[in-house]
């Protein structure tokens, strides 16, 4: 944004302590109708969960999240209650979509409020979540069930060297293709130089100046090489990568290998679209398989991983939801048993089966009942294992918006690459100081 | 009336008693319009004076007028600003051109009058964020309802992607608007119209006036004050458009709203501070309008209520 924001310099300047406190005070009053507390409490003070704690555990457990469109979440509570026979789990919808989910679940957190003992969590909130000191360190819960979990999974749940949550289910995008016209997509440049033969042949993705923009352009940088992000969390999103990216994806526009349309799709106008039948190539989520199934595209597409840059490797961006215990919760030992149930190798085959997810544990996708369902789990895998997660920082929100904005004033031919690249670079740095 | 034959003085002692009454009668709605109105709005400005932490909820530091500093020496704001104002100028000339003229057609007498004027009132009783995704629908590309009968009839605009394009997308959003809040236009100015009274239609008559003499030097004159009145509604309500560019455009295509802008700041990226200013800027930018529009086209207002008197 080019609201520039300077850091606050709150904890570091013992010299406007005062003036800080008294305002701080005000605040807090003002703030109490709706809870905001003002003791400073971070992500260092944060308690952790005893791993072995949920084992005795009993009483009741109060699931939050967004409304259970798949009815996992609800399946998932009734499930373990059954299993368990000492503690009761209830899952409680609180927002229609995720970015009211958000919203509700940061009010109650401020509120410290003990309504929730878990919150299903959307893996880019992690960072964002555990820096407030809003949720327990999960950091020795993670560690003894990690042989059971992928890897790449894990990492979204990361946060300055400790897990905040445990992986649920995960999400990558995968390659929907027209087998009868067009070729298996190994690379981009294949895909898009395929999509631009003929007209039936074009590509659409999730175009539209929003987070799912952000997340495309991700899968092409992340697989080219490139990052937003180093390890030590500075920028580094002004590279040769960011630029090839960016003009490739722009050229792809240019000379029709996607359609211009696709700068006003999410997900489901994409899908719609690529139903016409007068598309290539797809880029979209696991539960399209289902409802393209249902279409009569039926017997003529394929699914594949995310192909790989030219002369580099496949990657993706990791999507999913995870569970994070919450740091007021008066059932801690409970939220660890619920965990424990929700990971394990065969509920997660459940979530598969039932739920048509993607499951965090690795065998999951070769059982062959998994596979009967879920046909594709093969190809997911790969995506899955292949993808990172997105810039792992509490203030994401403004980097992707960072990343979007930009990356959309490239494609519609409103900025140039160059402009493009400083200003997403520029405005990553702001973000980061507003923290 | 019964004041009229009493002394000055027990007049006055009268009417003071009177307006204590009058007080003590309002005070509950004051006291609740302070607590639905006037205390959120402070607390908003006084919001607007801190700059909140993101890393700890709560904590805050006062910082004057920075953030109203920061957000109208950026370019977003002003970008905002002005595409705000190019949304509430298009839509609401248009909604009062149709909106008249809709008003007029049904104010004539004709069967089934009563029928037609609450189907009119239709699109304004859907919800504005369904009839956003229906206007995305129908303009979306290759399948839209729009596009493929202009396509078809070889008309300019079928192969634009609608929502994609500067300009385009301005235009779906205008339309979108002009289709809902017409009928609300139409409603206020039909009210208007049937306060004229006959005679001074039949003294035109006489006088052998034409249609459009009789419309322009007596219908629309009389009409004026209704037709403020709807310009009033609308231009507030437009200026503060949030949900039909959100679920367009998220905002793409310099259709992004002052209300999208401080939406975005205050709610997604939790920068409390920064959002408020831009929130009240956005109210004072809209109380501002108001008042120019109460001053000079309201005035006229109260010269017809006095000419009716």
């Amino acid at each position: 944004m080019d609201l520039n924001r300077p850091a606050l310099p709150l904890q570091d300047k013992a010299t406007t302590r005062k003036a800080l406190a008294a305002t701080a005070i005000a605040a807090a009053l003002l703030l109490s109708a709706c809870g905001g507390g003002a003791a400073p409490q971070g992500a260092e003070q944060a308690a952790a969960a005893d791993p072995s704690s949920g084992a005795n555990a009993s009483g009741a457990v109060n699931i939050c999240g967004v409304k259970d469109a798949s009815g996992i979440y609800k399946g998932t509570a009734e499930a373990f209650t059954k299993a368990n026979g000492k503690v009761t789990a209830k899952y409680t919808e609180i927002g229609a979509t995720t970015d009211e989910a958000r919203t509700q679940i940061v009010q109650r957190l401020e509120g410290k409020s003990t309504e929730c003992d878990l919150f299903v969590t959307d893996v880019i909130w992690t960072s964002e979540f555990a820096s407030q000191g809003w949720l327990l360190d999960q950091t020795k819960l993670v560690e003894a069930n990690k042989d059971r979990l992928i890897p790449s999974t894990v990492e979204t749940t990361k946060y300055q060297d400790k897990y905040w949550a445990s992986p649920f289910f995960t999400n990558a995008g995968l390659i929907y293709y027209q087998k009868d016209k067009v070729a298996k997509p190994e690379t981009w440049q294949q895909l898009y130089a395929e999509a631009a033969k003929a007209p039936g042949n074009g590509y659409v993705y999730q175009g539209k100046q929003y987070e799912g923009l952000t997340v495309n352009f991700l899968e092409m940088l992340y697989s080219a090489g490139g990052e937003v992000l180093n390890e030590q969390g500075d920028v580094t999103i002004d590279s040769k990568e960011t630029r090839d990216v960016l003009n490739f994806m722009s050229d792809g526009l240019k000379n029709d290998s996607a359609d211009r349309a696709v700068l006003t799709y999410n997900e489901d106008p994409a899908r719609l679209a690529y139903e016409s039948g007068d598309f290539g190539y797809q880029r979209n989520w696991p539960h399209v398989y289902r409802l393209l199934n249902a279409t009569p595209l039926a017997s003529s597409f394929a699914v594949a991983p995310l192909p790989a840059w030219e002369g580099g490797k496949a990657s993706g961006v990791l999507g999913g939801w995870n569970l994070a215990i919450s740091a007021h919760s008066t059932n801690q030992a409970g939220a660890v048993a619920f965990i424990d149930f929700a990971t394990t190798p065969d509920w997660q085959k459940h979530v598969a089966m039932d739920y048509s997810q993607a499951p965090v544990n690795e065998a999951a996708y070769s059982d062959p009942a998994v596979l009967q369902k879920m046909p594709f789990a093969t190809e997911l895998l790969g995506s899955v294992k292949g993808a990172k997660p997105r810039p792992i920082s509490p203030v994401y929100p403004q980097i992707s918006q960072a990343i979007y904005k930009n990356v959309y004033a490239v494609l519609s031919g409103t900025a140039s690459t160059e402009e493009a690249v400083q200003k997403m670079a520029e405005e990553i740095t702001t973000a980061k100081a507003s923290f | 009336m019964a004041t009229k034959t009493m002394a000055p003085s027990r007049v006055s002692g009268r009417d003071r008693a009177e307006r204590r009454l009058a007080l003590r009668m309002t005070a509950p709605s004051l006291v609740i319009m302070a607590l639905v109105a006037a205390v959120p709005i402070g607390y908003a400005i006084w919001l607007s004076l801190n700059q909140y932490s993101v890393r700890t909820a709560g904590l805050s530091r006062f910082v004057g007028l920075e953030n109203y500093i920061t957000a109208l020496s950026s370019s977003e704001w002003w970008a905002a600003f002005g595409q705000t104002f190019l949304f509430a100028g298009l839509s609401v000339s248009l909604e009062l051109v149709l909106g008249t003229a809709m008003a007029l057609l049904l104010n004539l007498a004709f069967k089934g009058r009563a029928v037609l004027r609450t189907v009119v009132l239709l699109p304004y009783a859907i919800i504005t964020v369904v009839s956003a995704i229906t206007w995305q629908t129908m303009f979306q590309p290759n399948m839209g309802l729009v596009t493929n009968v202009l396509s078809t009839l070889g008309l300019p605009g079928g192969d634009v992607v609608w929502l994609g394009e500067h300009g385009y997308a301005m235009a779906v959003i205008v339309m979108a608007d002009v289709w809902k809040t017409t009928p609300f236009a139409a409603l206020i100015i039909l009210a208007g119209l049937q306060v004229i009274s006959a005679e001074t239609y039949e003294a035109a008559e006489l006088d052998g006036a034409s249609k459009w003499q009789t419309f322009v030097n007596i219908t629309l004159p009389l009409l004026r004050p209704a037709i403020v009145l709807a310009a009033i509604f609308r231009t507030m309500d437009a200026l503060r458009v949030f949900d039909l560019p959100f679920v367009l455009t998220r905002g793409a295509n310099g259709t992004e709203s002052m209300s999208m802008l401080a939406y975005t700041q205050l709610r997604e990226n939790r920068l409390v501070g920064e959002g408020s200013a831009l929130s009240i800027l956005t109210f004072l930018t809209v109380m501002v309008v108001s008042v120019i529009y109460v001053r000079f086209a309201g005035g006229n207002i109260r010269d017809v209520a006095k000419e009716e008197q």
